[in-house]
């Protein structure tokens, strides 16, 4: 009786024979994914716990200035308008990425580009939009040392502003190794791992911006125990994002 | 059907064109991306931490061998068992976990190397500088004095207000970012990397407990990266996020802060569980290894015993509450909390069943190693029980803070991991080194260990039922702990001479040790079918499985799988032919490659010296904040110079390692 034994290729079916020695450095993997990308997913599963732990820190302290009345308080200095433009800056750079991507899939290195210089400029848009809100904050009397919320509010956006900021480094290192004349289709693997961290960063924003812009605080009778709930849900709903993330 | 070596269009040699690289040498060592130079790297320095570290627990069993003893002052009492804890934890047990994940894990899954030999060099070497920054308080004279666990608000700047705490947070911060790209690696390898055939059911199960081990780190770890962060903005740029109250020089409370102690509990402690099980799998999987081995039968209930360390790792991520049963949290967490830690019980319960019942029967050899895994065994069940006593509330707020608790995480760690890790390396020594150790000195070894560790550690249940408390630094004549001291420190120099006799057994096997053959144990597993040390290459051909314990099967078959079955080989779906077992068994036959061809022309990738460089350059950033001088701060934000100099260090490191050809 014969055992039937299974050799995967580098990359599944798309890729023959022909070009197997093109890509000597790719051995063949057990799953037919390849190791960068993977360890890109394994890497996000991580940056989820990282953000996670961050938002359950804001969601404890959610409030708490509002109770010792240690104001500026979010309700009087959040310019929701404002932060909605920059949101949605933010989530076309997603589009122009998958943009850059089809382009060098289909081996047109110009356009490849010119939508990642645009997906690196409307992230410097955001940054940019980001730097400005915090200097007027700060103009408004609210510094990191100020109260809770400005700790942990800075502390958390300041964290997703530097996901960003790297993203946009890493953006313009691939637009400077293209314009050496690095890229070409069978690349196109590289341009896709900096989208999936890009499309990570953008929908961390998403979450940052629904709980901490656009749901309001309410003060709640009984307030101790709603914190420690939330605090314990949060943490737990968080490594429940981050195992899902894995998996 | 055995293995057979199928020669893959990928993994077939290939002629290159450059010289070899050095192999010997400082440079070779500080730019190599070999796993298993790196393996060595790795266990080399743990255990010289592990030194250290055990030579603070001696100092500190002398201070308490008398009443009132003045061996130590409070301080230093302070700061010996703080760096006892965080290097045993940080720097001893969890490398010698990585050396062993690295040496170990890619022969056992056919591989020539893991996923990205740079990034594994570069994990080593930001773990060492971790180290380094951790104890590098000693020569600062800031040495963390908190406990390893650093609960706020001692933490806090009103009640440590020297470097000491700065010290241990960026030291771990630091050992994070090792960890966390080591596991990231090892995630990839082990999913991504497996020899032709080799199911993840077919994956040794050291190498299982490896994958899980990963995954619980690069789950856990953030936590206490945030946790530390946190408290780095509190130390550095004056938040509150742990600190409750204003207080006055004169500690008169001014005003409500906002902050909240307890958070820190509930980010390290969510951390700090699934770290328990970063520390005990390896051991497990350790263990796992070496009684199937010496009991010359395959592990009792395999898929059951990989459920059971997925069970563990996820269920451990549910139960961080029971550290912190004491703080109020009230009545349904504490429920709750109860619960699942009783919960895991089951599947650690699985595995001590399944180990007993791979000996039952089984035709037992006591060696050295066999000694350490069936010490785990035995111990771990003690320490595992007391565990479950824990998980009962009322029972733990009579135990908590107490010498009970001390007794319980020693028989865990010390009794469970660190005899586990002991087992590990007699058992691969030879495959380390090419040579064995002495099987006399070795049993007199684990006699010392196992005597003394139970003497040292025993008495500990009791005293912490008399009420003995942890962490002070001495005790009254009349509180009747005095001979259960006395016994426990004994029990300690009982333990520090069997390593002494292991450091013998070590420079004696290095000296003129007996020539190791490649399987000198007649072990399953595919790191035995290399030569004992493996070339660098490791397969010269990438190995086809087609069982579990792939070496007992070629040696001895294996019912309705006879060695001269013919297997079909297919690409991606696609038959391309026959394969049939060769004659030899693969040990033989790379001996016999090796002595009737040229030295093979493997690809292997080349060393770099980049991985160094950014783990210098955060070493630096690191450094640069802990002895932050104002004279050479930079604009108007006066950042420490050594910090900026440190991030553009890192910076270079990783652009250049970017920009060189991966291989």
């Amino acid at each position: 009786m014969a055992t039937a034994i299974e050799v995967q290729t580098a990359h599944g079916s798309g890729h023959g024979q022909a070009d197997a020695h093109d890509h000597a450095e790719h051995p063949p993997t057990s799953t037919g994914l390849d190791h960068r990308k993977l360890l890109m997913w394994a890497f996000l599963a991580s940056d989820c716990m990282f953000f996670g732990s961050l938002i359950a820190t804001y969601m404890t302290y959610r409030g708490r200035s509002e109770e010792l009345q240690m104001p500026p308080y979010p309700s009087e200095i959040f310019d929701i308008p404002y932060t909605s433009v920059s949101a949605f800056v933010l989530l076309m750079s997603s589009l122009t990425m998958v943009l850059a991507l089809a382009a060098i899939q289909k081996g047109n290195v110009r356009g490849l580009r010119i939508w990642l210089t645009a997906t690196a400029l409307l992230g410097a848009v955001f940054v940019g939009g980001q730097f400005f809100e915090f200097t007027a904050f700060y103009h408004e009397g609210l510094s990191l040392q100020t109260n809770m919320f400005g700790a942990s509010f800075y502390v958390l956006t300041g964290f997703h502003g530097a996901h960003v900021t790297i993203g946009i480094i890493w953006l313009l290192s691939l637009v400077f190794v293209s314009l050496r004349g690095g890229f070409a289709a069978k690349d196109s693997l590289t341009i896709e791992i900096a989208g999936l961290y890009w499309h990570f960063v953008d929908i961390v924003w998403i979450v940052i911006f629904t709980l901490v812009y656009l749901i309001p605080y309410e003060e709640v009778e009984g307030g101790e125990a709603v914190h420690e709930a939330g605090q314990m849900l949060s943490t737990i709903g968080g490594q429940f994002a981050a195992i899902g993330g894995l998996w | 059907m055995a293995t057979i070596a199928y020669p893959s269009p990928h993994a077939q040699a290939q002629v290159v064109a450059r010289p070899k690289p050095k192999t010997s040498g400082l440079w070779s060592w500080l730019t190599t991306v070999d796993h298993k130079r790196i393996g060595i790297l790795y266990g080399a320095s743990a255990f010289m931490f592990f030194l250290i570290a055990g030579l603070e627990a001696l100092i500190i069993r002398s201070q308490l061998v008398r009443p009132e003893n003045s061996l130590v002052g409070d301080q230093r009492y302070n700061e010996l068992f703080t760096m006892h804890g965080t290097t045993m934890i940080f720097l001893a047990i969890m490398p010698l976990g990585s050396a062993f994940f690295n040496y170990i894990v890619p022969l056992q899954i056919g591989a020539r190397d893991v996923a990205f030999p740079r990034l594994n060099a570069f994990s080593y070497w930001v773990f060492l500088a971790g180290g380094l920054i951790l104890n590098a308080s000693w020569i600062a004279n800031a040495v963390p004095d908190q406990g390893w666990y650093g609960y706020a608000p001692l933490t806090s700047k009103i009640f440590s207000k020297g470097a000491n705490v700065d010290y241990w947070a960026l030291g771990l911060q630091v050992l994070g970012i090792a960890s966390i790209a080591a596991s990231l690696n090892f995630i990839v390898t082990i999913i991504n990397m497996r020899a032709p055939g080799m199911t993840m059911m077919r994956v040794p199960i050291f190498t299982w407990a490896t994958l899980i081990v990963s995954i619980l780190i690069v789950m856990a770890f953030p936590a206490i990266t945030i946790g530390l962060a946190l408290l780095s903005f509190d130390r550095f740029t004056g938040t509150d996020f742990y600190v409750a109250f204003n207080v006055a020089a004169d500690g008169q409370i001014i005003s409500a802060a906002g902050g909240d102690p307890l958070l820190w509990q509930h980010l390290f402690w969510v951390f700090g569980h699934p770290e328990v099980y970063i520390l005990i799998l390896p051991a497990f999987g350790i263990v796992s290894e070496i009684i199937p081995v010496f009991s010359r039968k395959p592990l009792f209930g395999y898929a059951v015993m990989v459920y059971a360390i997925a069970a563990i790792a996820f269920l451990g991520f549910g139960v961080w509450v029971h550290h912190m049963f004491t703080t109020g949290l009230g009545p349904t967490p504490n429920a709750v909390f109860a619960g699942s830690t009783m919960l895991i019980a089951i599947p650690t319960g699985v595995k001590i069943l399944n180990w007993t019942a791979t000996m039952w029967g089984g035709s037992l050899r006591f060696t050295t190693p066999m000694l350490f895994a069936v010490g785990l065994v035995s111990q771990f069940t003690i320490g595992g029980l007391s565990g479950v006593m824990h998980a009962v509330v009322p029972v733990d707020t009579q135990h908590n803070d107490s010498y009970f608790v001390v007794a319980h995480f020693h028989y865990v760690l010390f009794g469970g991991s660190i005899f586990a890790l002991f087992g590990g390396i007699y058992y691969w020594w030879p495959k380390f080194t090419g040579r064995m150790l002495d099987e006399r000195l070795g049993k007199l070894h684990f006699w010392l260990q196992f005597i003394g560790f139970n003497m040292a550690f025993f008495p500990m249940h009791f005293l912490g039922l008399q009420g003995m408390p942890r962490r002070y630094s001495s005790y009254g004549a009349e509180s009747g702990w005095w001979f259960w001291n006395v016994v426990a420190t004994v029990g300690a120099f009982l333990i520090a001479a069997g390593i002494l006799v292991f450091l013998m057994n070590a420079a004696r096997s290095f000296k003129d040790g007996e020539k190791a053959p490649d399987n000198p144990w007649d072990a399953p597993t595919l790191e035995w079918a290399v030569p004992s040390p493996p070339p660098v290459y490791n397969f010269r051909e990438v190995p086809l499985v087609t069982h579990r314990d792939p070496l007992w099967i070629e040696k001895y078959g294996a019912e309705g799988h006879h060695a001269e079955q013919e297997v079909d080989v297919t690409i991606a779906g696609k038959k391309i032919g026959e394969g049939e077992a060769p004659d030899e068994e693969p040990a033989e036959q790379a001996t016999h490659r090796l002595e009737h061809s040229d030295e093979p022309n493997i690809h292997l990738p080349n060393p770099s010296y980049y991985p160094l460089l950014a783990a210098i350059g955060i070493f630096l950033a690191a450094m640069g904040l802990l002895v932050y001088n104002p004279a050479i701060a930079i604009g108007a934000l006066e950042l420490p110079a050594i910090s900026v100099l440190g991030i553009l260090v890192m910076v270079t490191g990783i652009y250049g390692w970017s920009l060189e050809p991966a291989s």
